[in-house]
């Protein structure tokens, strides 16, 4: 990911799990944020061998909303989302099947959790995200990943 | 912080185009009706509230990488 000469239109974004540059065309606009996170609206999803097959969605504004995602069909294989009308009007009525899903990992001292309850959906077409609650999901805010499929 | 006065039926408006009405008045619950928006999201506030705890506590997570992928690792080498 690392070009051979920065310039205007790439940043140098500073992770966790290392340093990364970012082209301008690859920032997402979050027009609503993400909850605990409202202010900031430009996300980019970050992804290196290391991470594999993690990725990192990281705010391109400040240094604090920085999360380890994963597609949830890897923690959960028959994992399947249906978008509401408001969503998918808000994502412009998006072709489902190009639309990229990651769930949030949070990770505790002896356990890794996945965020399947409330999955970011990302319409690369737009470039736009969302991180979706759905008001009938069976599927747990904390689900254990205890494997990867 | 704004506060209403409202009789049942009767209902306010916020911004354009979102209407939030009174539908039924009980001792200890009050029924309301939203309409907005066909991009306007609606949530009952304690789910939004759980969701923000855990981005919260997932952005904060302490370990790196190395001790995610050695967790599911060593995880996923017992019995199912």
């Amino acid at each position: 990911m690392s070009g051979p000469r920065p310039s205007a239109d790439v940043t140098r974004v500073e992770t966790a799990f290392g340093s990364f540059d970012v082209a301008a065309d690859q920032i997402l606009s979050f027009p609503a944020g993400m909850p605990g996170f409202e202010e900031c609206r430009r996300f980019v999803v970050l992804s290196s061998r290391e991470l594999e097959p993690f990725q990192c969605l990281q705010s391109v504004e400040g240094p604090t909303a920085s999360f380890l995602v994963v597609d949830p069909r890897r923690a959960f294989p028959d994992y399947r989302c249906v978008l509401s009308e408001v969503d998918r009007a808000r994502m412009g009525q998006p072709d489902e099947a190009g639309l990229v899903w990651l769930a949030i990992v949070t990770v505790q001292a002896d356990q890794t959790m996945v965020n399947l309850r409330a999955p970011v959906v990302v319409n690369p077409t737009r470039m736009i995200g969302f991180q979706l609650m759905p008001s009938n999901s069976l599927y747990p805010l904390r689900f254990e990943l205890t494997r990867l499929h | 912080m704004l506060v209403f006065t409202r009789r049942r039926n009767e209902a306010i408006i916020v911004a354009d185009g979102i209407e939030i009405r009174v539908l039924r008045v009980s001792k200890d619950a009050v029924r309301l009706g939203v309409t907005a928006p066909a991009d306007v999201p609606v949530h009952r506030q304690e789910i939004y509230d759980q969701i923000r705890e855990e981005n919260r506590r997932a952005a904060s997570s302490p370990a790196t990488l190395p001790a995610v992928l050695g967790q599911v690792a060593r995880r996923s080498e017992e019995p199912a």
